[in-house]
């Protein structure tokens, strides 16, 4: 039995929350749920992005998902070190 | 209205995609989708496709640099606004076309381009050499062995003669990747220009903690030379990290993509190989990748008179010795390969004999080969 | 901001070529940041090496793409290019443009960017090059309410298709390359906008086997204009090509006195399969024997065009060497239609059966091609469910190692060693 999204949801970010790294792969979310397809995993991890729970994490060629509170961007980084 | 930052949702539009093509077309086109009959280049340049509705559009094709400004675009909108009622194009190869729908207007055109300097050189077609798709090189990206807009403007300058006329064997499409992503797939050209780095990447003690995730940098190698380890940090702190090992790394930089705590660009380390043979089209023969045949030339700027001097010798070599309609990489595999180094004066190095994975594809396996000069 | 010294770019002002640095020159009169482009490039110049750093997180809400952060790695020197990010703009299909368009893309880039464009970029899209996080929003605000226009891919998303300009102005074009590129964008902009995939994927389609924007090379989904039926002829255009009344490969070669045509050297002996001969002054061809290379065709365009009957091959599976080596695109359905009447159903029943075992099965950052390679083209073409036919190989395989299931066999894999020891002694 398929999980409802909302269960699926509650996983992902558990798992966000977890995960030893802070930025997980799409397939990482697959596990989240193996009887949902994985274009489904990803619709339901782009819906956590939009409700701003998860965030986009890019190295220019890969995408990846991360809680937001988990990520130093470039820029509060770079104000972080001058106010050093 | 306009943007509302304290109420960024509010109106928000998304995932409208572009703008139909079909708008942009200029009347002659529009008006002949599908009908094109032949082609004709009536000089370098200038094409004319007629259409079964006996209608022509006259096509002027001129180069430009990739790395444009909004104020050229401006300029390119004015001609076409004068000529070309209101709308031009962009090719693959980054070259700009006005079209326009007689045969009278084409002179005019003409004109107008020659009398902006030379701002709108006209060519890039048939038997000759067109624009060199590329990347970005030192002027936008991050892991670059070599600039590309730079490489490029100095080869064109000197092969620029045959962007203007046809007198090639076949055309010869030159490309540019600044790395070895090869953003610009150079891998299937004519004559490729690739930026390589060969030295292997630094490790920044003290900032691969905050900048990585180690487990990513680790699978990112495809060799499996990075390996991960307790470093001292220059506070003399321990700090989890990594080592490359040295033997085992291709300095392909895909670590360096997943972790920028890892440079690898160097300025001696750092330069241009060039494959050649490499084609997209299956005409006659099937596509087929370009090959390396000159492993390192040195980032010498401001015009890198040595990758400069190694595509027009290629070219000048193939110019004369290849059959009509042979691309490059059907003339050296007709003279074979051994000929095409002997014919171009171009060392043979081991650097030229694969030795990565699927390399037996590219071993001699027969005893037929041509003496050449190698056999000493 | 104030001007740079730049001798070494200077040189590059010199010589026939358009040089980007006037031109950017000329553009820092009204946009200044040019200068700390010419600044920084400079220095790249004299240092032989990059001065932009990784990229950041950064792009307009809820898009997963089409922005790419770059940062300089000396701002203090070059304050106009600390942050320089670049935004892709979804090209029109085939990269036609009116005035008008391109005047707005230009307005609001005087506004919100540095002046500086790439036409295109390598993917395809228009690429507008250097912006800071505080304009993207206001930037993406304008795009989509003025210019009704929207940004591409990037990461692992579907990356903006391209295409040839196929029927729009080209006698070969055998599908509506622009149509199929223009629908497949539209209805892939979630793919397009946020990631999707275990790494990137992308489409392009080229209206013949001339491939001009190099399907079967760069793209995992390569769509190529092809047909089954005959060859069309003109026999009186023939005769005029050999009487050297019409240019031969429509004029290429007008450079250079190459000698009279001659249809024998020019085209017969260069046809792959040998399938063409004269016959009097008629031309044969053997249809069936023809692998529809495009060389007679582009050789004598007046005389010869592709057959009536007109589909596509599709291909699957390219990608530049990173990391275990180039691949080209293998080709997987030999003929498909291709039928904007259907909204190209078939098309996209093939890309989404790709994609849905690809997902599953692809490893993070490994194309789909790179994933054919490992698990072996005929598995990968059991998940397509086509006939398994010769032309999916250029010969058969030299090794004897099948792997043979355990239903293919009689009896099955399960054996009993004990009534086999009962006839063979130990």
């Amino acid at each position: 039995m398929a999980l409802s999204s909302d269960e699926i949801k509650a996983a992902m970010l558990a798992k966000a929350e977890k995960a030893p790294k802070p930025q997980l792969y799409v397939k990482d979310f697959y596990a989240c749920d193996p009887d949902t397809k994985p274009r489904a995993i990803k619709n339901i991890a782009n819906d956590l992005v939009k409700e701003g729970k998860l965030m986009f994490w890019s190295s220019g060629s890969t995408t990846m998902y991360a809680l937001p509170s988990r990520i130093k961007n470039e820029e509060t980084r770079d104000e972080a070190e001058e106010n050093k | 209205m306009g943007y509302d930052p304290a109420n960024p949702m509010v109106d928000r539009i998304t995932d409208i995609g572009p703008p139909h093509f079909e708008q942009f077309f200029p009347p002659v086109v529009k008006k002949n989708y599908g009908k094109w009959l032949y082609h004709e280049i009536t000089q370098p340049g200038v094409l004319m496709h007629k259409s079964e509705t006996g209608d022509e559009c006259w096509t002027v094709r001129v180069g430009a640099a990739r790395l444009i400004s909004i104020e050229l675009i401006r300029e390119m909108c004015d001609i076409a606004d004068a000529h070309c009622d209101g709308y031009l194009r962009w090719t693959t190869r980054n070259n700009v076309e006005f079209m326009v729908d007689s045969k009278a207007k084409v002179q005019p055109l003409l004109d107008e381009l020659a009398s902006r300097g030379n701002k709108f050189p006209v060519g890039g077609t048939g038997a000759g050499v067109t624009n060199i798709v590329h990347t970005q090189g030192w002027v936008h990206c991050h892991t670059p062995a070599t600039d590309a807009s730079g490489v490029v403007k100095a080869v064109m300058d000197e092969i620029f003669d045959y962007f203007t006329s046809m007198t090639l064997p076949a055309q010869v499409r030159v490309a540019l990747a600044c790395c070895l992503n090869m953003c610009g797939a150079v891998h299937a050209s004519d004559i490729a220009i690739l930026g390589v780095h060969r030295k292997p990447p630094m490790i920044d003690h003290d900032a691969i903690t905050g900048l990585c995730e180690l487990p990513l940098a680790i699978a990112s190698c495809p060799l499996g030379a990075v390996k991960p380890v307790k470093a001292t940090n220059s506070k003399g702190e321990e700090v989890k990290s990594v080592k490359v090992n040295a033997d085992r790394c291709m300095f392909c930089g895909n670590c360096y993509t997943m972790c920028p705590a890892m440079p690898l660009a160097d300025p001696e380390g750092d330069g241009i190989a060039i494959l050649v043979g490499g084609k997209v089209s299956n005409s006659r023969s099937m596509p087929k990748f370009s090959k390396l045949v000159i492993p390192f030339l040195p980032n010498t700027t401001p015009r890198w008179p040595e990758t400069v001097a190694a595509v027009k010798n290629i070219l000048e070599v193939y110019a004369k010795d290849a059959r009509k309609y042979e691309r490059v990489g059907e003339w050296a595999e007709r003279i074979g390969w051994e000929k095409f180094f002997e014919k171009t004066g171009i060392p043979f190095t081991i650097k030229s004999v694969d030795d990565y994975r699927l390399a037996y594809d590219t071993w001699r396996t027969s005893t037929q080969f041509k003496f050449t000069s190698h056999i000493k | 901001m104030p001007k740079h010294e730049t001798p070494l770019l200077d040189e590059l002002e010199k010589g026939p070529w358009p040089s980007f640095v006037t031109d950017l020159k000329r553009q820092a009169e009204t946009k200044p940041e040019c200068w700390d482009i010419l600044g920084q490039l400079e220095l790249s110049f004299k240092d032989r090496i990059t001065h932009w750093k990784h990229g950041g997180i950064v792009g307009v809400f809820g898009y997963g793409g089409g922005i790419v952060g770059r940062y300089s790695d000396s701002p203090k020197e070059f304050p106009g290019v600390a942050h320089f990010h670049t935004v892709r703009l979804n090209q029109p299909s085939s990269k036609f443009y009116g005035t008008k368009k391109l005047r707005e893309i230009c307005d609001l880039w005087e506004k919100y960017g540095s002046g500086m464009t790439n036409m295109h970029g390598s993917t395809g899209d228009l690429v507008l090059l250097g912006t800071t996080t505080p304009n993207l929003e206001p930037l993406f605000y304008d795009l989509t309410h003025d210019l009704n226009m929207d940004l591409g891919g990037s990461g692992s998303n579907l990356r903006t298709p391209a295409c040839c300009l196929g029927k729009a102005r080209c006698e070969w074009s055998c599908i509506d390359t622009q149509a199929l590129c223009h629908h497949l964008t539209m209805h892939y902009q979630d793919e397009i906008h946020r990631p999707a995939f275990p790494y990137k994927f992308k489409f392009k389609m080229s209206g013949c086997p001339n491939d001009c924007v190099a399907a079967i090379a760069r793209s995992d989904f390569a769509v190529i204009g092809t047909w089954r039926d005959d060859i069309r002829m003109d026999q009186d255009a023939v005769k005029g090509y050999i009487n050297g009344d019409f240019p031969a490969n429509g004029g290429s070669h007008a450079g250079r006195d190459w000698g009279k045509f001659n249809i024998k050297k020019e085209v017969l002996d260069l046809c792959p399969t040998n399938c063409m001969w004269m016959e009097g002054d008629e031309l044969k061809i053997d249809n069936s024997e023809c692998t529809r290379c495009m060389h007679c065709i582009n050789v004598m365009p007046r005389a010869l065009r592709p057959g009536a009957d007109q589909g596509a091959t599709i291909c699957v599976g390219a990608k530049a060497p990173i990391l275990d080596g180039a691949q080209f695109a293998t080709m997987t359905i030999p003929f498909l239609k291709i039928d904007p009447e259907t909204e190209f159903e078939a098309v996209i029943e093939v890309i989404e059966k790709i994609w849905d075992w690809w997902m599953e099965v692809g490893k993070n950052r490994e194309r789909v091609g790179e994933t054919i390679m490992r698990v072996g083209l005929p598995t990968f073409l059991k998940v397509m469910e086509v006939d398994i036919i010769p032309q999916h190989v250029r010969e058969p395989r030299s090794n004897p190692y099948v792997f043979w299931q355990d239903e293919e066999v009689p009896g099955g894999f399960e054996r009993d060693v004990i009534e086999f020891r009962k006839k063979h002694a130990q």
